[in-house]
C-alpha cells in the first residue's frame, strides 16, 4: 500500500494547487500568487533539466539559454509583428485571409511602431490592431528553443561530462553577450518589453480579471507545469526513459545492445529545450520583460541546485525541490539577530542555500525528495533479495 | 544459416598497424576461440566487428549483408552482440531494467509480459534471479558478468562475441557460464570466445583463431593449432610449455 502513497500524494497536491487561488484569503494575495507562479516556472525548468541531466546524463548548462531563446523568440513576434484589419501602406506587410500581417522594423530602443502609428492616424474608426496571437508566439518560441536544442544536441554528441558542461557554459555566455549586443533587435541590457498574457483581461467563470491580475497567470503557469510534468513522467517511464538511463550509465554498452544513442540524445535535448523555451515565453509575458541577465550562470546554477536538492533522477522530485527552494529563498529574506550579530539575509541567504546544496551532495546524493521516494518505493527490495535466495537455497 | 564473413580487415592507430588484413569465415553454430598474446589485436578486432571502430579497409558480412559501414546499434540489431572485457552493467538501473534495454531496443512494441517472463527465466538460468530488483552496482564482479550474458540473451543475436567472460570469475559461477555457452550454442547460435584461459578455450572450442601482431597466424581445430610451429613460436612460447605442464594436463582433466 505504502508504495502507492507518493502517487496519491501527487494527485492530492495537484488538486490543492488548482483550488489554492480560489480559497486563499490570508493577506498579500498578489504577492503569494506571484511566488507560486515563479515557483512553477522554476519547477518546469528544474524538472525538464532533470530529464536531460538526471536521466540522459547530459549535464548541460545551456538550459536557461534555451529558455531565453523561447522568450526572445516570442518577444520578437510580440514586438515586431502586429495584425491589422487595414493595410498601413507604409510598413512592410502582407495580407492573408483579410488580415494584414505588419512587420515593424526593429529599431532598438527607438519606436518600432512609428509607421503603424502614422497609418493609424488616417484610419477610420473601428479599424483594429492586435498583437501576434499569443499561442503562436509561444509555439514559435518553443520551435526556436527546440531547434537550438537539436543543434546543441548534435554539437555535443561526442562530448562527455566536464567537456559538455564547459561547452554549454561557453555557449550560454555567448548567447548572453549576443542578446546584450544586438540592441537593434533585443534592446540589449534594457530588456525587451512583452505584452501581458491577457492584454485585454480575461473572464473566468463570470469573474473578470484585468491584465495585471495574478489568478489567470497562476492557472496558465500551473497548467503548463502540470502538463510538463505529465509529459516528462510519461517519457521517463516509457522505453525512452530506459534508453536515456542506459546511455547515461554507459553509452558504448547501450549502443552495443541496439540502442540508437545519437537519436535519443538529440531527442532529449530537443524535448527539454522546447519545454524550457515554452516556459521562457510564458514567463516573459507574465513578467512583461525579458533581459539577457536572466541567463547568467548564477541563475543556471540555481536551477541545477533545485534539481539536485530535490533529486536529479526523478522529475517530480526535481519539481518539488524547485518549488520548496524558490519559497525558501523568499522566506530567507527576513533578517534576524543572533548573539548580537545582525544577519543581513539579502546577502546571507545564498550562503545558507549553498550550505544546503553541499550537505545534500555529501549526505543525500539522490536528493532530499527523491531519497524519500526511493526509501518508500524500494523498501521491500532488500528483503525480497534475501527471501528469494533463502528459498532457492532451501530448494537445493 | 548464420554466416559471418570477415575479409581483409585492416586497422591502423597512428603508425601502429593493429590489424594487418584479417580474414576468416564462420558458418553455422560454430564455437570459435579467438586467442593471441596481449596486444595481438583481439579487442580491436571485436570493436571493428561490432562497429565501435571503423576499419581502414576490408569488409564484414553478416548473413550476406554488409555490416562494416553500419553504426554499432544497427549491427547489434542485425544480429551481432558482444560483451566487454571490463564489465559494463548499467550500474544505476535494476537488474531487470538492464535486461529490458536490449529487448525494447530490438522491438519497440515488445509485449511487456512476455519480456518480463523471458527476463525472469534468463535470470533464473543465470542463478541471479533473487537480485532482479537490485541495482547493477549492488552485484559482485562475477554476477555483473552474468548480467551482461543475460542482457545479450535478451538481444538474442546470431553471433555472440564474448570478450574474456571468465576473467575474475569464481569457479562456481564459471560452471554457470559454461552452461550458458552450451545453451546459446545449442540454440544454433555462433559464439566467438576471447579468453586468456587456455583451459576453457581448449575445452569449449572446436576451432581456434590465433592472432599475433595483427596477423591471423592460425585457423583450425585446437589439436592442429596447438602443434602449429608458428603458434608455438608466437604465442604459446617455448615448446616445452606445450608438452610438459599446463595446457595438456589441464585439458586432460576436463576431458
Amino acid at each position: 500500500m505504502i508504495t502507492h502513497a507518493p502517487k496519491a500524494a501527487g494527485y492530492v497536491a495537484a488538486a490543492l494547487l488548482v483550488l489554492f487561488p480560489l480559497v486563499y484569503s490570508a493577506g498579500n494575495y498578489d504577492f503569494v500568487m506571484h511566488l507560486w507562479i515563479t515557483a512553477f516556472y522554476y519547477a518546469i525548468l528544474a524538472s525538464s533539466w532533470a530529464l536531460l541531466a538526471g536521466y540522459g546524463g547530459q549535464f548541460s548548462f545551456a538550459h536557461l539559454a534555451f529558455m531565453a531563446l523561447g522568450a526572445y523568440g516570442a518577444g520578437i513576434l510580440d514586438n515586431y509583428v502586429v495584425l491589422t484589419s487595414l493595410p498601413t501602406g507604409t510598413c512592410t506587410e502582407f495580407g492573408i485571409l483579410g488580415t494584414n500581417i505588419v512587420l515593424l522594423p526593429p529599431s532598438g530602443t527607438g519606436d518600432a511602431a512609428a509607421c503603424l502609428t502614422a497609418a493609424r492616424a488616417t484610419w477610420p474608426e473601428g479599424a483594429t490592431v492586435s498583437r501576434f496571437p499569443l499561442l503562436l508566439q509561444i509555439a514559435f518560441g518553443a520551435i526556436v528553443g527546440g531547434g537550438a536544442g537539436w543543434l546543441i544536441g548534435t554539437l555535443v554528441l561526442r562530448l562527455r561530462a566536464a567537456y559538455l558542461a564547459l561547452f554549454t557554459v561557453g555557449l550560454s555566455e555567448i548567447l548572453r553577450a549576443v542578446l546584450s549586443a544586438e540592441i537593434w533587435l533585443t534592446r540589449g541590457q534594457a530588456g525587451m518589453p512583452m505584452s501581458p498574457l491577457f492584454p485585454d483581461g480575461v473572464t473566468i467563470l463570470g469573474t473578470s480579471y484585468g491584465p495585471a491580475a495574478k489568478l489567470p497567470a497562476y492557472y496558465v503557469m500551473l497548467a503548463l507545469f502540470l502538463g510538463t510534468l505529465a509529459l516528462l513522467l510519461w517519457v521517463a517511464r516509457s522505453r525512452i526513459g530506459l534508453f536515456l538511463r542506459s546511455l547515461r550509465e554507459d553509452e558504448d554498452a547501450a549502443e552495443a545492445l541496439g540502442v540508437n544513442t545519437v537519436k535519443w540524445k538529440r531527442a532529449v535535448f530537443v524535448l527539454t529545450a522546447a519545454i524550457a523555451a515554452t516556459a521562457g515565453a510564458v514567463q516573459g509575458h507574465y513578467v512583461g520583460l525579458i533581459t539577457p541577465n536572466t541567463i547568467v550562470l548564477l541563475q543556471m546554477s540555481l536551477v541545477i541546485a533545485m534539481a539536485v536538492i530535490g533529486g536529479l533522477e526523478n522529475v517530480v522530485a526535481a519539481a518539488v525541490g524547485a518549488i520548496l527552494i524558490s519559497f525558501a529563498l523568499e522566506f530567507l529574506r527576513t533578517d534576524f539577530t543572533i548573539l548580537g550579530f545582525e544577519i543581513d539575509m539579502t546577502t546571507w541567504r545564498l550562503v545558507f542555500f549553498g550550505l544546503l546544496l553541499m550537505l545534500t551532495l555529501r549526505f543525500l546524493r539522490n536528493g532530499v525528495i527523491q531519497g524519500a521516494l526511493m526509501w518508500i518505493e524500494r523498501r521491500g527490495v532488500g528483503a525480497e533479495t534475501v527471501a528469494k535466495r533463502r528459498a532457492a537455497e532451501e530448494a537445493k | 544459416m548464420i554466416t559471418l564473413e570477415v575479409k581483409d580487415i585492416r586497422k591502423k592507430f597512428g603508425n601502429h598497424q593493429v590489424l594487418k588484413g584479417v580474414s576468416f569465415r564462420i558458418e553455422g553454430p560454430e564455437l570459435v576461440g579467438l586467442i593471441g598474446p596481449n596486444g595481438a589485436g583481439k579487442t580491436t578486432l571485436t570493436n571493428v566487428l561490432d562497429g565501435a571502430i571503423k576499419p581502414d579497409g576490408g569488409t564484414i558480412r553478416l548473413n550476406g549483408k554488409r555490416i562494416d559501414p553500419l553504426h554499432p546499434y544497427e549491427i547489434a540489431r542485425a544480429g551481432l552482440g558482444r560483451t566487454f572485457q571490463v564489465t559494463r552493467a548499467f550500474r544505476r538501473m535494476t537488474v531487470l531494467e538492464n535486461l529490458y534495454v536490449p529487448a525494447m531496443a530490438m522491438d519497440a512494441r515488445v509485449n511487456r509480459r512476455e519480456m518480463e517472463e523471458r527476463a525472469n527465466e534468463i535470470l533464473a538460468f543465470l542463478t541471479i534471479d533473487h537480485l532482479r530488483n537490485e541495482y547493477g552496482r549492488a552485484l559482485s564482479g562475477g554476477q555483473q558478468k552474468l548480467l551482461e550474458l543475460g542482457r545479450l540473451l535478451m538481444l538474442d543475436p546470431d553471433i555472440y562475441i564474448l570478450d574474456e567472460p571468465f576473467a575474475g570469475v569464481h569457479p562456481s559461477l564459471m560452471a554457470t557460464i559454461y552452461k550458458w555457452i552450451e545453451r546459446v550454442n545449442g540454440e544454433g547460435k555462433a559464439i566467438i570466445l576471447i579468453s586468456h584461459q587456455m583451459e576453457s578455450i581448449f575445452t569449449l572450442c572446436r576451432r581456434l583463431l590465433v592472432l599475433n601482431f595483427g596477423d591471423l597466424i592460425a585457423d583450425g581445430p585446437p589439436a592442429t593449432v596447438k602443434n602449429d610451429p608458428a603458434v608455438i613460436d608466437a604465442y604459446l612460447g617455448v615448446e616445452e610449455d606445450m608438452s610438459g605442464t599446463g595446457l595438456l594436463t589441464q585439458e586432460a582433466t576436463h576431458a
